[in-house]
């Protein structure tokens, strides 16, 4: 929170979203895609078979295209994002595990170098040197995930590590082995899902047994991902499991998320059986397109519900996601956030202005103005009050108030609202005395919300916190002295005044 | 200094003692300078000699063209791959400075990305297409070097953050700014023009069309020589403009700071005397590979003195955190053993490789 704000009018979050979806397909892709290769060219030439040689050789071809360009590059982008939009939070991820990254990189140099040889050898050196290749390509990929498992894994379930700070407490722990699993199984589907088109490509004669072939692949990623997802939902720590498992799930989203996850692979599996089981000479581009949408749709389902459930956190309990240490709150409570971060102390001290800044150091890396989590979505306004006050036509009034208000007013129903709002011409008269009653209303988020740090320093630190006892479980608190809330307050108040067309507040 | 603006340091401390990461971000920055010369001095030449050689294929130039591409296969991927180890290593260590000096260049900084990807896909379009592909990738990595600069610049002046926070632009008026860069991409041409060169040599000496691969060794090493003789020059611009704190800082550095520059200038001098006295480098092959060996070093020690000045520029800032240290020595050893393995490993699988060659139905 001390570092100046890089302001993305998409979300960084967004962006980062983009890169990293983007990445771990390409990835995945990368080592499944090694391991299928490498085993079909085995098979080849055990079985001098010329046509499973063609599907190896032309997914190669995809594989370095893909791995050696955009993989490497879109994993540097999650670097360069992850620094642009959450430095302090990436900051505490290296200076933790840097050794285990500096591990993944050395598989990384050999999986590239391999990578590149491997594709450029064909027809060039005998078939055992060229094999040998292939595996180091596959042992380079697939170690690299190994360790930034481990890394990645962490950061939801950081277990034992919040006692002892000890790199293999964290390292190992407990949804390592179940994502361990997980993932070797999205690996074979993502790579299934690309090498079917090379497949299709095969001599006429010989298409259906090369599509069926990796149709078993297939299964054996389902397989592999189904068990290693069930594993991965049972290792989570009830606290987190609550969140979108059981009969009433505290993210009604996330649990929808976790059905569509687990629909998609059952599309998936259930194409592959009736596409490339059991009639593969229908099998086209189509099948080929549904399975792919299969595949992705359990994978970024379950990167969904992984973030998801990690929330606010980027290391539960422990660092949030805007990089405020847990064991800072009190601190930053009782000096102000001014004194923590030069960016926020300098400049007008304008209430507005002095709150704007606090926005961007402590609300931007989730909250946009009015892209990505808009800030003025869920921020009262003047128009909100009219809607609900109006009613028109009838029944509106509620349907706004439930969209809008309940969030803050869950325990006030409409109509008893409707009685305590003035009347549409009230607000229409004097819109300053309803702007005044929003400052108020926001200003009461803000203590609710600094509150809440007070409950999260209470949790015990060695432990995974049960955010669902707290107001807003996927908020960080507010930190800082009264007057900085009051200035944020005075701030987000004015950005209804912004939208009305008076003078537009900055940061956008 | 007014540090207000510098962010506070990580609370979780090092994972090892400062001086084991300074050796591994010099290390494997040297490492990247070795692909990334390559990588951006290959194509800027390949490209002024596609023009040059124009729609003739077997024209020289053309075909030196070609041979710089076709390197440039292998060298983009592995400056890619080897930049990683810095970037991460100069995150454990600046991390305050970095990661604000990438904020205040915002999305110039994550363009990088997107002129990266565009130049590396028009680097094997060229190679399929041939067209303006060239072209694209060698103003996008051109780009790309201007980025680097650019951050470097304004991750070591914490001073000056207010200043960029206004107008990150402003860095293109840092006296020292033109110079850097200029730095930069002419050591990637000398040394990209010297690989080609010490290969073209190596050919001719084989007897492999000899008249072909004199010509494009005489080019190459042409190339070298006039890039050298500005590198001089550039270099006694850039040591003249470095702000005068961090002057004097090298001046009064004593022998562990001007030990470096001094022999990065000795051997600057005497690269330039080795590529003088040759005109047609396939006559002398022992002095080719020599002079690429001794810019080899000299890139190492330019590489030493390039951090020595970066810890100059922040010395008033970095003067006034201490960081603590919580070495994770079983990592750190598990790290150096598997790097070693892996490097092994590498050498292994090329060394198998090249005297694995087969043809027909013995070939992969």
């Amino acid at each position: 929170m001390d570092y100046p704000i890089w302001d993305v009018a998409m979300g960084g979050g967004v962006l980062m979203a983009w890169v990293a979806v983007t990445h771990v397909i390409v990835s995945h892709f990368a080592i499944g895609g090694g391991l299928i290769i490498v085993v079909t060219e085995t098979l080849a030439v055990k079985r001098s078979d010329p046509e499973l040689r063609e599907l190896a050789r032309r997914s190669s071809l995809v594989l370095i295209l893909v791995s050696t360009v955009f993989g490497a590059i879109s994993g540097v982008g999650i670097w360069v994002v992850a620094g642009l939009i959450s430095p302090g939070a990436i900051a505490a991820l290296i200076h933790n595990y840097v050794w285990g990254w500096a591990i993944e990189w050395v598989f990384f140099v050999l999986e590239i170098v391999a990578a590149l040889v491997y594709y450029t050898t064909w027809d060039k050196i005998s078939k055992g040197a060229h094999l040998m290749v292939g595996w180091l390509y596959f042992i380079g990929a697939y170690f690299s995930l190994v360790v930034i498992n481990g890394i990645i894994s962490f950061m939801l379930t950081p277990g034992g590590w919040l006692n002892s700070h000890a790199f293999w407490d964290g390292f190992f722990n407990p949804t390592y082995w179940p994502s361990v699993v997980l993932r070797t199984g999205i690996c074979i589907l993502m790579a299934v899902a690309f090498m079917l088109w090379s497949a299709f490509k095969a001599e006429a004669d010989r298409r259906s047994e090369v599509v069926r072939y990796l149709g078993w692949w297939f299964v054996g990623g389902v397989v592999l991902s189904y068990a290693g997802y069930r594993w991965w939902e049972a290792a989570l720590p009830d606290t987190v499991k609550a969140l979108f498992l059981g009969e009433a799930p505290t993210l009604a989203s996330l649990a929808a998320t976790r059905s569509f996850t687990l629909w998609s692979l059952t599309l998936g599996l259930g194409v592959t059986v009736l596409a490339l089981l059991l009639a593969p000479r229908l099998a086209r581009g189509l099948t080929a397109v549904v399975l792919m949408v299969g595949a992705f749709g359990f994978f970024g389902g379950y990167e969904r519900l992984r973030e998801g459930t990690r929330k606010p956190f980027l290391i539960h309990s422990h660092i949030f996601s805007n990089g405020l240490l847990v064991s800072q709150i009190d601190q930053i409570n009782n000096e102000g956030l001014a004194a923590h971060s030069g960016w926020v102390a300098t400049g007008d001290p304008a209430p507005e202005a002095f709150g704007r800044r606090i926005f961007a150091a402590q609300c931007s890396s989730c909250h946009t103005l009015d892209g990505y989590q808009s800030i003025r979505e869920v921020l009262p306004t003047v128009s909100d009050m009219e809607l609900v006050a109006a009613d028109d036509p009838p029944g509106s009034g509620a349907v706004h108030y439930r969209t809008q208000c309940s969030a803050c007013h869950g325990e006030i129903g409409y109509e008893e609202m409707a009685e305590m709002l003035p009347s549409l011409d009230e607000i229409r008269e004097d819109p300053e005395f309803i702007r005044e009653l929003n400052l108020g209303m926001i200003t009461m988020t803000m203590i609710e919300l600094k509150e809440m740090g007070a409950e999260l320093t209470a949790f015990d630190r060695g432990t995974t916190f049960d955010m669902r006892q707290l107001a807003r479980p996927y908020m960080p608190p507010f930190v800082g002295t009264d007057e900085e809330a009051e200035a944020l307050a005075v701030y987000l108040a004015s950005l209804d005044s912004a939208v009305a067309g008076h003078a537009a507040g900055g940061g956008e | 200094m007014n540090t207000e603006l510098i962010p506070a340091l990580d609370a979780a401390g090092l994972p090892g003692p400062p001086w084991l990461f300074h050796f591994l971000l010099v290390f494997t920055f040297f490492l990247h300078l070795i692909f990334m010369n390559l990588t951006l001095g290959g194509t800027l030449m390949a490209f002024v000699a596609h023009l040059r050689g124009g729609r003739r294929l077997t024209d020289p130039n053309t075909v030196f063209a070609k041979r710089l591409m076709g390197v440039n296969t292998y060298a983009i991927s592995l400056a890619i791959t080897t930049g990683v180890a810095p970037l991460l290593f100069v995150q454990v260590l600046y991390q305050q400075y970095f990661y604000s000096g990438t904020i205040l260049l915002g999305w110039i900084w994550f363009n990088m990305l997107v002129l990266l990807m565009i130049g590396y896909y028009a680097a094997y379009l060229h190679k399929k297409f041939r067209g303006p592909w060239l072209g694209v990738s060698a103003v996008t990595f051109f780009g790309i070097a201007m980025t680097h600069v650019a951050v470097h610049l304004i991750h070591v002046q914490p001073g000056k953050w207010a200043q960029f926070d206004t107008s990150a632009l402003s860095v293109l008026g840092d006296p020292t700014y033109w110079p850097r860069l200029l730095h930069f991409v002419l050591a990637a041409i000398t040394f990209a023009a010297l690989v080609a060169a010490w290969w073209a040599v190596r050919r001719a000496r084989a007897g492999d069309d000899i008249e072909l691969n004199t010509t494009i060794a005489k080019t190459a090493w042409r190339w070298s020589l006039w890039s050298t003789v500005l590198i001089m020059v550039d270099g006694f611009i850039l040591l003249g403009v470095l702000p005068k704190p961090v002057l004097l800082g090298v001046m009064r550095g004593g022998l562990a700071i001007l030990g470096p520059l001094t022999i990065s200038i000795l051997f600057g001098v005497g690269l330039l005397m080795m590529l003088a006295r040759v005109s047609n480098p396939v006559e002398k092959p022992g002095l080719v590979s020599g002079t690429l060996a001794a810019l080899t070093l000299t890139i190492a020690v330019m590489t030493v003195t390039r951090h020595q000045v970066r810890v100059l520029y922040l010395e008033p800032a970095t003067s006034q955190f201490q960081a603590s240290v919580v070495p994770q020595w079983g990592n750190f050893i598990l790290f150096a053993v598997l790097l070693v393995l892996g490097l092994a490993t590498v050498f292994w699988m090329v060394r198998r490789v090249l005297t694995s060659p087969a043809e027909g139905d013995e070939a992969a």
